[in-house]
């Protein structure tokens, strides 16, 4: 919609919205088919506006009123009588010409369009509208080269700048990329405001294209080129690149940089990932720097990034700069060592952990302390210090404080008081992953009889500090001394799974194979399926198939049923692998 | 009053017994049927006609329930089935003669029909042999349900072989010859590269000039499958191109990449609609770097300027006693499908031949999505878009996981055309 177009519109809008002291009894015209168009009735709406035109052939509110009715009904040639009838009454508005463009160019007639336009810019002179209307009409009419045609004329007679953003949307849309930046450029210099636009546009380009587009803006070396570069980097995927090319342009941005990186930001928002985090991170530290008067938050907030993306070395960089800064307020210093913990409990620096949170314990609220607690406990159980990790979370009565009680307990062995403490805890504590293997480690506890097994407590404890080959070997010890419907069956599976995930396939193999032989439906349900997939992963299909097959034969209710069709699928090739 | 745990025991004692199949032998009478749900109960829809089928191939007979509860079937209370029932996930409810006696009265009174499914039709896919599965919607769901098929190429039509099948299907081939016209922006591409290398080969194997020549021989012998009694299903662009390889008999529409002549300028006024199956009077797309052919499709997905955007689609309803072949077409869990792109969409009205069946369209919309006609002894089935569960489809997507769609309403529409050749031909009123 042109901007003459929006005005008008809104002229006749505000003809309709009286004050209600002043509104008659009966709506005027134009008002009940305004009313009649935001019903739908869009028929009924276009006979009152043709009536209001029977007595006023020029009426521009009258005019745009119907042809809002009609293009719904596809039917917006049907006004071109009106159009004539209205031009040829004096002297016609740029809104008015801009009407007849598009109604000429719905109803096909390409050579009354011209005439319209000439007159148009006749009266306009410096106006780039009447060829910005022609071109949309045209690319409405599905007339590409017209569209052209006509913003290049515009160009010839305005300079070199007229018309920008139309080429430049043509380009994008022809895919001819080169154009698309140059014009781009000159119509985001010219109108700032068009970058977001440009963006968006551009964003779009296929891969196969991408290469050109940032190789455009990089030759251009201008304000406007480098930010969009940035942008698109980072939506392309490269959010680190994105903003390591804003840290580069500095020098050109100069006091941009600063709104750059704020861009920047925008775009990483709600972004999930490693790579993201690193580049707010980055983002964030290069902000500390540029922006003296809040450098301590930007300092804080990178440093969380770098800790939330794994990169406890820069964050442990922007903490430090941030315990000499002077000027940092208590309630930053507070945050900013809370910080610290989590990095260093991630660096296995629990000593180190336990005195800084011991520090800074009593100006803690309530919910950071037990979250801190909590890591500083599970730091502990890394560290195969369980004593240790039972007092940090001794009088943590949170479900998430409960949740870790409870895996401290089952680590000991004491299996009878970590099932209460995980069931206290509910499904629902901690993060998906740490909720996903408590409650499988419920299901593993309640099928054993024994209220105390420190050997399955050691088991597990050395899965949980990653020492899988001697979890497993002791795991299958373990599965030894148990019955197999009361625990053993589960045990040797879960030895079985460790073998896997280690890559030991023979023994994983071995394992599930003793486990399909036990017939304990759930186990064995669970052991056929990891022994089909390790099957269909060493290229043994037939052998996969006739596993799962039998599986759901002797099991259809197993949990593990509709995964076990959807690998035999895979192993069937009625889906693709992967 | 039973408690609730004796009764929770019995129901989980007959579950057990119910599915403790035979594993081997002659089938064993486990129920006097097993009816395959089709609405919203069924766990697997698209696996539910390879059961079908599979119980036609081994010789066994089934019916079709157009239009109750979705379009169930009726299969015999084997073992058999009922291992491949619960192998596939199929949701299969057994039943005795009088709850059939009384379905059947059911659908006596309303508009549904019963229609008996005898034979498992032999089914042929068009597609080059180095093809993967994954890029053709049909292929894809034939995989996924379990039915067989074999692939033939331009060498088996021309060479006949298409009087050994019932049920053809053909895909996005491009039967004008052009590489559905990406021969210039794709330039390069290793794929292409090979398709370009590939069906130049075949064409000079068969003795043909050209490309564009073989597959317009190629379109003549789909054409006189069709007459001879055949089934044919067509996607995306293979439908709209077969039209025009027909229509174009004796006219250049192929651009020079492909032919070495630049297309007839004035080729539109010069095709025989007569010959094509279900469009006319169309417009065909002079430029060669556009990936669109004429102004059959209503969507233009490959014109920046004309593309429309994808809405929904909705299947009509016929009356299965009277006509019974357009509603097997139809039969559905869903009325209304989102939409979805290919290089053909959909087919605009105003193209179509007159009596042709609309099977479904997008109210208010000038196209129509999925249509059927009749050429000769045969029935032929045209369905718009490349894949319906993969709406914007573009070139070196992920292919489409099945397992991950096993409700596919549009997956839906492909299998019952390949069931709907099962049907005894004395049910097939039109």
């Amino acid at each position: 919609m042109t901007a003459g177009r929006i005005l008008a519109l809104g002229w006749m809008l505000a003809g309709t919205a009286l004050p209600a002291q002043e509104r008659p009894q009966v709506p005027d015209p134009a008002t009940r088919a305004f009313d009649l168009e935001r019903r739908g009735q869009h028929g009924a709406a276009a006979e009152i506006y043709r009536t209001m035109l029977a007595s006023r052939p020029a009426d521009l509110g009258a005019l745009l009123g119907l042809e809002r009715s009609l293009t719904p009904q596809n039917k917006v040639a049907d006004m071109v009588p009106s159009v004539r009838r209205a031009l040829s009454g004096g002297d016609p508005s740029g809104a008015l010409f801009g009407i007849a463009v598009r109604v000429y160019a719905v109803a096909g007639m390409a050579d009354s369009v011209r005439p319209i336009v000439d007159r148009w810019v006749a009266s306009e002179p410096g106006s780039e509208a009447p060829y910005q209307e022609w071109g949309s009409a045209a690319l409405g009419a599905r007339d590409r080269i017209q569209a052209k045609a006509a913003y290049l004329l515009g160009r010839g007679r305005l300079g070199r700048d007229a018309l920008a953003a139309e080429l430049a949307q043509l380009a994008t849309i022809e895919s001819d990329y080169e154009t698309a930046v140059r014009e781009w450029l000159v119509a985001v210099e010219k109108t700032p405001a068009y970058r977001s636009a440009a963006v968006s546009l551009l964003a779009q380009a296929a891969v196969a294209g991408r290469p050109t587009v940032l190789r455009q803006l990089d030759q251009a070396k201008t304000r406007p080129a480098e930010r969009i570069a940035a942008t698109l980097t980072i939506r392309w995927g490269d959010p680190v690149g994105g903003i390591r090319r804003i840290e580069r342009a500095m020098p050109v941005l100069a006091e941009q940089s600063i709104e750059a990186l704020q861009d920047g930001l925008d775009e990483i928002r709600g972004q999930a990932g490693r790579e993201f985090g690193m580049a707010k991170g980055i983002a964030l530290e290069l902000l500390g720097a540029k922006a003296p008067g809040q450098a301590t938050r930007y300092w804080l907030e990178s440093a969380q990034a770098y800790a939330d993306a794994g990169d406890q070395g820069s964050a442990r960089r922007m903490l430090s700069r941030l315990a000499a800064d002077p000027k940092a307020s208590p309630t930053m210093a507070a945050s900013a060592t809370s910080t610290l913990v989590t990095v260093l409990v991630a660096e296995g620096k629990m000593e180190e952990a336990t005195k800084q949170f011991g520090q800074l314990k009593a100006v803690l609220a309530e919910e950071e302390r037990a979250g801190l607690q909590v890591r500083l406990a599970e730091g502990w159980i890394r560290a195969g210090k369980l004593d240790r990790a039972e007092q940090a979370v001794a009088e943590d009565s949170t479900v998430d404080g409960l949740a870790v009680r409870g895996r401290i307990r089952l680590y000991l062995g004491d299996l009878g008081q970590a099932s209460s403490l995980m069931r206290f805890a509910g499904p629902f504590a901690g993060a998906r992953d740490a909720s996903v293997s408590r409650t499988t480690a419920l299901s593993l506890i309640q099928v054993i009889d024994e209220d105390s097994l420190p050997a399955l407590g050691g088991a597990l404890l050395k899965l949980e500090r990653r020492d899988s080959a001697g979890a497993a070997a002791a795991l299958e010890q373990v599965a030894a001394m148990l019955p197999p419907d009361r625990g053993g069956a589960e045990v040797l599976l879960l030895a079985g799974r460790v073998h896997g995930g280690l890559g030991s396939r023979p023994d994983a193999e071995r394992l599930f194979q003793q486990v399909c032989g036990l017939k304990i439906p759930a186990s064995a349900a669970a052991a056929g399926y990891e022994l089909a997939r390790i099957l269909v992963a060493t290229d043994r299909k037939a052998l996969a198939i006739e596993r799962l097959e039998e599986l759901l034969v002797a099991y259809p209710t197993s949990a593990v049923a509709p995964q076990a069709r959807r690998l035999l699928d895979v192993a069937k090739g009625a889906i693709p692998p992967g | 009053m039973m408690r609730r745990r004796r009764f929770l025991e019995i129901g989980a004692a007959s579950l057990a017994a119910a599915t403790r199949w035979p594993q081997a032998g002659t089938p064993r009478r486990l129920a006097d049927h097993f009816l395959v749900p089709m609405d919203e109960t069924q766990s697997d829809h698209l696996k539910a006609y390879g059961l079908t089928y599979r119980l036609l191939a081994r010789g066994g007979k089934a019916e079709w329930f157009l239009n109750y509860r979705a379009g169930s079937f009726l299969l015999p209370g084997d073992s058999a089935t009922a291992r491949d029932a619960a192998l596939a996930g199929v949701t299969i409810e057994p039943v005795d003669s009088g709850t059939v006696f009384q379905i059947k009265a059911e659908i006596a009174q309303a508009n549904m029909d019963a229609v008996p499914l005898e034979k498992a039709p032999k089914v042929a896919v068009y597609a080059p042999p180095s093809a993967a599965p994954w890029d053709d919607a049909v292929t894809m769901s034939l995989q996924y349900a379990g039915i067989e098929f074999e692939k033939i190429w331009d060498e088996e039509v021309v060479g006949d072989k298409l009087r050994t099948f019932d049920w053809l299907h053909l895909h996005h081939e491009d039967f004008t010859g052009q590489y559905s016209k990406f021969f210039l922006n794709y330039n390069g591409a290793p794929w292409l590269q090979d398709m370009v290398e590939r069906n130049e080969r075949m064409a000079r194997k068969l003795g043909f000039k050209d490309v564009p020549a073989d597959k317009r021989a190629v379109a003549f012998a789909i054409h006189q499958f069709v007459d001879r009694g055949g089934f044919l299903f067509a996607m995306c662009t293979a439908t709209e191109t077969l039209d025009l390889a027909l229509a174009s008999d004796g006219v250049d529409i192929a651009a020079s990449f492909a032919d070495g002549t630049p297309m007839d300028g004035n080729a539109t006024s010069k095709m025989d609609w007569d010959r094509a199956l279900a469009f006319q009077g169309a417009r065909l797309e002079q430029s060669p770097s556009m990936a669109l052919y004429s102004d059959i499709d209503g969507h233009q997905v490959n014109s920046p300027d004309r593309r429309q955007p994808l809405g929904s689609f909705t299947l009509f309803n016929f009356s299965a006693k009277i006509d019974p072949v357009a509603t097997m077409l139809v039969q559905n869990h869903r009325q209304v499908i989102p939409d979805f792109y290919g290089l053909t969409t959909s087919f605009m009205k105003n193209r179509l031949k007159p009596g042709i069946t609309v099977l479904a369209d997008e109210p208010g919309a000038p196209w129509a999505k999925y249509i059927r006609g009749e050429r000769g002894q045969g029935t032929w089935a045209f369905f718009g878009g490349h894949d319906p569960e993969d709406p914007q489809h573009q070139i070196g997507d992920a292919p489409t996981d099945l397992s991950l769609h096993p409700h596919s309403p549009g997956y839906r529409l492909l299998l019952n055309n390949v069931l709907f050749p099962a049907a005894k031909k004395k049910e097939l009123k039109t």
